[in-house]
């Protein structure tokens, strides 16, 4: 697998400072990282180091102040995103929202619906297509969130903490779920966490952020075969290596 | 099973409290019927009132007449105040620049009003709904304009991402998104609207409730403005609360807390 690896995603040294009054803040510092196809990475970083400007950057919602970013290997540049705090409108039922980056882009109604219902099915909301979002539990909202990103069917899927406001039990079945959904549907998946044990449960690579600005620490190439056991003796030394070696004070 | 009983009983305070006002009333005009009419004497005159037209016009035509009036105010309030204040709220400049404006029109009663508007308007139909219309179009400007500023800023990422366009941004996150303070604007310009109405229906009108108060007064028929002042508010009363089941069934999708 290694020697065939493909290039999807190619940030060059990118940078990214804001500048208020007088102050300079830097965000993101000197940051390269090849994103290879169908990989699940996760950027594993502390609260408040610029995950959410490093993959802002690679969506285009917010350009580098230096360097830059490079979709290699595919026509087109469309992204799906999987928001921090649940951003599925609330005005619209689940088929609506999943349906949205379709609808957008103007594919007509039959299309896109038949589109979103084999993706409402594969999250596993069947039955849910005309449920609105205050009838569902965090974790259905952040299916409907997944479902969404998949819909203009991108080749690069960006997920930004997307199980950090999930009770415990319901961020383990999610983990295992967004595994799922993944085998199934092979993206380039890069996956931000702040959480160490969801780093190892689920990536093919983690890369390790440093506190602010954010630059590359570490990088982390996870082997174990899946599905991963949080308990296996493996798993746990894989953890301990990457908590003894980073400072994720949070 | 629980929720019916405590409506059943909330039901019933609100009845107790109205008959308790009736006693209040009958007591306090017990010593003074010509001056202050008993609650019979003024459901007499509503009666009388139903049979005998004022002005060629019935009870009802009154009611219609003002109505009309707020009606006609509010759609133009609106159409302008959802358009003005959309793109004052997605615009910063634009904001900047009519918001003082606003800011300085907005505290003048549109009692205040009058006098201008009949000197250059006469007392025809347009200046009494256009008077209606000054009362009612600041609350959904200003509401409009901040529910669309304060959109979430999470929300408006989305439609980036997916590439909207700026009419598909408007449509699918911004509108939808500020529509229950659209919604609460448009309510506070119902009750101020239907308010104002009554005003400018005192001034010179031949119709209206406004106009039936007058009315009272100049033939010294207390009853009648009872009568009037009575259905003032209970039309303004059944006003917003057509509204809110409009509200209920555009924003349903809002959660409970
Ligand atoms: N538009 C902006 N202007 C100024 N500063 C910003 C802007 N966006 C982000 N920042 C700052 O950059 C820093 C990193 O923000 P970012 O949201 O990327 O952190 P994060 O790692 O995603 O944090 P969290 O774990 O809380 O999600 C923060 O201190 C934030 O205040
Ligand atoms: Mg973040």
């Amino acid at each position: 697998m290694d020697e065939q690896r493909v290039v999807q995603v190619h940030l060059e040294n990118i940078s990214k400072s804001f500048v208020s009054r007088k102050t300079i803040f830097e965000a993101v510092n000197h940051v390269t990282i090849d994103v290879y196809k169908n990989e699940f990475l996760v950027l594993l970083g502390p609260g408040q180091c610029g995950k959410t400007v490093l993959l802002n950057m690679v969506s285009g919602l917010e350009t580098p102040t230096d360097g830059k970013v490079e979709f290699l290997n595919s026509d087109s540049t469309d992204v799906g995103f999987v928001f921090q705090k649940t951003a599925v409108f609330p005005w619209k039922t689940v088929m609506e929202n999943v349906e949205l980056p379709l609808e957008l882009k103007g594919v007509p109604k039959e299309e896109r619906r038949k589109r979103a219902q084999y993706l409402i099915e594969l999250v596993g909301l069947k039955g849910f297509e005309n449920a609105l979002p205050k009838q569902l539990s965090g974790g259905m909202k952040q299916r409907v969130g997944i479902a969404r990103a998949y819909c203009n069917n991108p080749q690069v899927l960006l997920m930004d903490e997307p199980f950090g406001a999930l009770d415990a039990q319901t961020r383990y079945q999610m983990e295992e779920e967004i595994l799922r959904i993944w085998e199934q549907e092979k993206r380039t998946v890069i996956f931000v966490t702040n959480n160490i044990e969801e780093a190892v449960y689920l990536a093919d690579r983690i890369i390790v952020l440093s506190k602010c600005p954010a630059t590359v620490k570490e990088v982390y190439d996870i082997s174990l075969p899946r599905p991963r056991d949080y308990v296996d003796p493996e798993f746990l030394r894989i953890r301990e290596a990457i908590e003894a070696n980073t400072d994720l004070a949070l | 099973m629980k929720k019916n009983r405590s409506q059943a009983r909330d039901i019933m305070l609100s009845v107790i409290s109205i008959l308790l006002l009736v006693a209040v009333w009958f007591l306090v005009s017990g010593s003074r019927p010509d001056f202050f009419p008993t609650p019979m004497a003024t459901v007499e005159r509503f009666i009388r009132l139903i049979e005998k037209p004022i002005m060629g016009v019935s009870v009802f035509g009154h009611v219609l007449a003002s109505l009309r009036r707020v009606m006609l105010a509010l759609i133009a309030s609106i159409i302008l105040g959802i358009g003005i204040g959309l793109v004052m709220g997605w615009n910063k400049k634009v904001r900047a620049a009519i918001n003082p404006i606003l800011m300085a029109l907005r505290p003048i009663p549109p009692i205040a009003w009058i006098p201008l508007i009949i000197l250059m308007f006469g007392v025809d139909e347009f200046p009494k709904v256009l008077l209606v219309f000054i009362g009612s179009f600041f609350p959904i400007v200003m509401n409009t304009m901040s529910g669309v500023a304060l959109v979430d800023d999470m929300y408006l990422k989305v439609g980036k991402i997916y590439k909207a366009k700026t009419w598909q941004m408007l449509r699918h996150v911004v509108f939808p998104a500020a529509m229950p303070t659209i919604l609460a604007g448009i309510k506070i310009a119902i009750s101020s609207g239907w308010m104002v109405v009554v005003a400018a229906e005192m001034l010179s009108s031949r119709s209206g409730l406004g106009f039936l108060i007058n009315r009272g007064r100049d033939s010294y028929d207390v009853a009648l403005i009872m009568v009037a002042m009575i259905l003032i508010g209970v039309v303004g009363a059944l006003l917003s609360a057509v509204f809110t089941l409009i509200e209920r069934k555009m924003c349903g999708w809002m959660s409970k807390e």
